[in-house]
């Protein structure tokens, strides 16, 4: 397993519901990445259809593995890279229900996938409408260590990721669609979840504009201190690389030592006290 | 939650920034060769009007100035050219007139003691002008309405309020003049008191009846969800004005709102077709 290894942020618009520009966005981007030594290339949430699909989702999703993922499959053989990226994710074992996932495939072909838990309802958003809450975290082993997969809305649910940590991922990998009036919120959450965890945090956002929607980037990776490493601009499209090094892990863990001071008893209250809200 | 005029504050380039990308990408998006809008020389048509040209270039703009006899101001004739020059787009002036007379002169029921009924047609005559445009030269129409007045209702139906996009209004009137401010507006244009001018003499805020400053933060408060007792007692106004000001909103809610059918059948129009507005 590498201990060393760049990473790309490819914060990418979307044209909405057109797959195979989309896919050959995301082509393009892992090859500009592949040049600049990136061996993993993070895209933002549902950034195979684009987010604001409405009822058009119903003819978007696909299952996992499926023809998006496949393609996407070949791509990551032939650049010898990991990919993360979003996608509506059709149940195999229905027609309309769908899962608001993110994906994460391998030189040797699909690793994974996780369906967000947490869909927000509520302002502009209506995700409950059209997805199922995923029920599992997700951490795969893979040669870049153990990657943890999140979903944007996720990150305001400081459990999602510890629980994610506790399994054991190193670098937490939140793809995200969020619109500029929660810029602070974001900014604010991704740093502390990598502190909180000492863990690295990979934040990618989409940009562009949907439905008078803007969504405004700034993508970054943020060290286990809470370092913003690298960060994407604002509001535009960018690709940009950052060096993850687990090396760096140790010394914050032992300076701040979140995960040894744990007290597992508290969740037992938590759980409790959050039932009786 | 504070209500003072500072909550009203927000970074203004930010502003200026978002609303230009709003513009710039809708017409690319759609195609169309640029942005036809009514232009009356008042503060919210000169922003829109000079945020279109910012967004896209000024020669990819088209205000329209559609004046009648019994408002006819040059004041207002003068500010919009004056809007016009500084940030260099194109304006044509139509006197819309005889074509109001013919609606005077044709419809059956026509009264013309009712100011409101009345008024609405030269609102809706200019709609139909603009439209035209649009249509012919494969313009987008740009609505200039603020969300002081679109809260209140305060529009005409189908008239003033028609537009393909409408890039101010998520900001209330206060706010307006702020970025009119921000980006250049002469002062004489922020600074004359609103009127929609559908008859004359008519100013907005004393048919609101109040004072925009007032009703901006009252309608912030409802926006996030204040009771109107907290609303009055913070601004020190009395319950039952805020009361009126939150029935009136509510109120004119399906004037915001299109295409309300009943439910028959399996996905409806307007209640349940939910689908992007634009196809990419």
């Amino acid at each position: 397993m590498k201990e060393r290894f760049k990473v790309a942020l490819a914060q990418i618009s979307c044209k909405r519901a057109d797959k195979t520009e989309n896919i050959r966005k995301i082509e393009d981007n892992v090859v500009k990445a592949r040049e600049q030594d990136a061996e993993l290339v993070i895209f933002p949430e549902l950034s195979l259809t684009g987010y604001t699909l409405r009822d058009q989702i119903y003819e978007l999703a696909e299952t996992i593995p499926g023809p998006s993922t496949r393609l996407l499959e070949k791509l990551a053989r032939k650049m010898e890279t990991y990919i993360v990226f979003g996608m509506p994710e059709l149940s195999e074992k229905t027609q309309a229900t769908i899962y608001n996932a993110a994906v994460l495939i391998g030189p040797d072909g699909l690793i994974g996938k996780y369906r967000k838990m947490y869909l927000p309802t509520h302002s502009v958003f209506e995700e409950k409408r059209y997805f199922r809450p995923g029920y599992q975290t997700a951490v795969f082993e893979t040669d870049l260590g153990k990657i943890g997969l999140i979903i944007c809305y996720d990150i305001f649910f400081p459990e999602v990721s510890r629980l994610t940590r506790l399994k054991g991922a190193q670098l937490i990998v939140c793809i995200s669609a969020s619109p500029a009036v929660r810029r602070t919120f974001f900014e604010t959450l991704t740093a502390a979840r990598a502190i909180e965890n000492t863990a690295f945090l990979a934040y990618v956002n989409l940009v562009g504009i949907e439905d008078g929607l803007q969504f405004w980037g700034g993508s970054r990776l943020i060290g286990p201190n809470g370092k913003v490493l690298v960060k994407a601009k604002y509001d535009e499209e960018d690709l940009v690389i950052g060096e993850v090094n687990y090396v760096d892990i140790r010394p914050v863990e032992t300076f701040v030592p979140t995960l040894k001071d744990l007290r597992p008893e508290l969740f037992d209250k938590l759980k409790e006290n959050a039932e009786k809200l | 939650m504070e209500l003072t005029p500072s909550v009203l504050d927000i970074d203004w380039s930010e502003v200026e920034t978002k609303i230009r990308r709003f513009i710039k990408d809708y017409v690319e998006q759609t195609g169309a060769k640029g942005i036809v809008l009514g232009l009356s020389g008042g503060l919210d048509s000169s922003t829109t009007a000079a945020l279109s040209a910012l967004a896209i270039g000024g020669d990819k703009v088209l205000g329209l100035l559609l004046p009648e006899q019994e408002t006819y101001n040059t004041q207002d004739i003068k500010h919009a050219k004056l809007v016009a020059e500084k940030f260099g787009f194109k304006t044509e002036m139509i006197d819309i007139t005889p074509a109001l007379k013919v609606f005077y002169n044709t419809i059956p029921v026509f009264e013309k003691a009712d100011k409101i009924c009345k008024g609405n047609i030269k609102a809706r005559t200019r709609m139909i002008y603009i439209y035209y445009y649009a249509n012919r030269l494969n313009l987008l129409v740009c609505g200039s309405s603020d969300k002081s007045e679109t809260m209140m209702g305060y529009f005409t139906k189908w008239g003033d309020v028609a537009a393909d996009i409408s890039p101010i209004m998520d900001l209330f009137k206060t706010q307006v003049r702020k970025l009119a401010q921000h980006i250049g507006i002469p002062k004489e244009i922020i600074k004359k008191p609103a009127s929609p001018a559908l008859w004359p003499g008519q100013l907005a805020e004393e048919e609101l009846g109040i004072k925009y400053e007032t009703l901006d933060l009252i309608l912030y408060g409802l926006e996030h969800f204040m009771k109107p007792e907290e609303i009055a007692k913070q601004l020190g106004l009395k319950t039952e004005l805020v009361e009126k000001i939150k029935h009136r909103w509510l109120y004119t809610e399906h004037k915001r709102r299109m295409l309300l059918t009943t439910k028959i059948e399996y996905r409806t129009v307007g209640t349940d077709f939910r689908l992007p507005r634009t196809l990419y």
